[in-house]
């Protein structure tokens, strides 16, 4: 079994504890008052044990990459505003095909990032995959550089930098400040 | 403060249609899983948006609230996950191959890599 | 009071039609993205529901089946790529 760090145990265990907290309800009775010390202790001791077994699969680099201020502003910032919008554009984009207004001619295309980290590639994946209109099926690296491959489903240009501009849009620019 | 709940929730149920519309009509397996992708994103958020303006204001039942929190944040987390999945497997099953696709980078790179 | 009651059985309503492609769907990627559909409009009628009523119940109910839907559908995909 391979060894865990501390950082990486005590983050998970965090994780799981506010989990606990708002499951069984305790985080509003801790404000109120009211809070039932059993409960509590359970689930401090449930969590280290789950975070035990698990820390190794959740965090492979740094812990503590969010608990920088400035980055979880800019984080909650992106995710609220600028994802939002690009959301609710596509959204509107991908309902004017479903009812008939426009004809869709879908594709698979190319798509170069230069983002380096584990946690980047995967917030842009996932941020792709989320806007309807686009999925991510797959990421390869090659030379250096990773490749999105995406299933569009209006395909414009089929060249790897035009294409890219149209779908990443202003994402990841905002994800390279939040994860690099 | 009934009305903003009213229109969050109809303009959710309105794009839910959309998607429905869409997973009828649309031709091929890919375009199909884009439309639910429709039902996943917006007509979850107004829903929520509404529910915890409702619960928090009419009910004012905090403990509702923290709860819808959390559900909005793991269909958010979780739905990109289960598509991106389902899409590469729909992939290597062969599904692609007699659809019409305006151009196929992934399968061309396949080939030259085999 | 009663517009959350109306909206809650639009949703199911929704769900319903989507048994459409549940049935004739061609293949098995289609019905298991649109049993995730389905799974997930339930979920937006029993939140509904949860609020019309005023106890939380429904929403633990709720987000219970978003977990198994999630699985469900990962689990699916395994199987289908054959590294199950």
């Amino acid at each position: 079994m391979k060894k865990i760090k501390f950082s990486a145990f005590l983050s998970t265990a965090i994780v799981c504890y506010l989990f606990w907290l708002v499951l069984t309800g305790q985080i509003v009775s801790i404000f109120t008052g009211g809070a039932s010390l059993q409960i509590l202790l359970a689930g401090a001791l449930v969590s280290i044990i789950a975070a035990l077994f698990s820390a190794r699969f959740f965090i492979r680099s740094k812990a503590f990459y969010l608990a920088n201020p400035v980055k979880f502003f800019i984080w909650i910032y992106y995710s609220v505003i600028v994802f939002m919008w690009e959301l609710i554009k596509a959204n509107i984009d991908v309902a004017l095909r479903a009812f008939g207004f426009k004809k869709n001619k879908p594709g698979i295309v190319k798509v170069e990032s230069d983002l380096k980290s584990d946690y980047g590639l995967a917030a842009l994946a996932n941020s792709i995959t989320l806007t309807p209109g686009t999925i991510t099926l797959d990421i390869a690296e090659c030379d250096g550089k990773n490749y999105f491959y995406i299933h569009w489903i209006d395909v414009a240009t089929a060249d790897v930098k035009e294409a890219g501009d149209a779908i990443k849009g202003t994402m990841e620019k905002w994800i390279r400040r939040i994860w690099e | 403060m009934r009305y903003i709940i009213d229109i969050l929730i109809a303009i959710s149920l309105l794009f839910a249609l959309a998607g429905v519309v869409g997973m009828i009509r649309f031709r091929d397996v890919f375009s199909r899983m884009q439309a639910s992708t429709n039902i996943s994103t917006l007509g979850v958020i107004g829903v929520i948006l509404g529910a915890i303006i409702y619960s928090a204001v009419v009910l004012g039942d905090y403990s509702m609230v923290v709860k819808l929190v959390v559900m909005g944040i793991f269909y958010i987390i979780t739905n990109p996950i289960a598509g991106h999945a389902v899409a590469k497997a729909a992939y290597r099953r062969g599904m692609a191959k007699d659809l019409e696709l305006e151009c196929d980078k992934y399968g061309e790179d396949l080939e030259n890599a085999d | 009071m009663n517009e959350l009651l109306f909206f809650a059985i639009c949703f199911v309503a929704l769900a319903l039609v989507l048994f459409y492609r549940l049935i004739k769907g061609p293949s098995v990627v289609d019905r298991a993205v649109t049993a995730d559909s389905i799974e997930i409009l339930t979920d937006m009628a029993l939140i509904l529901f949860a609020l019309h009523s005023g106890r939380s119940i429904y929403l633990d109910i709720a987000l219970v089946t978003a977990v198994l839907g999630f699985i469900g559908s990962v689990l699916v995909s395994r199987y289908l790529e054959g590294r199950l």
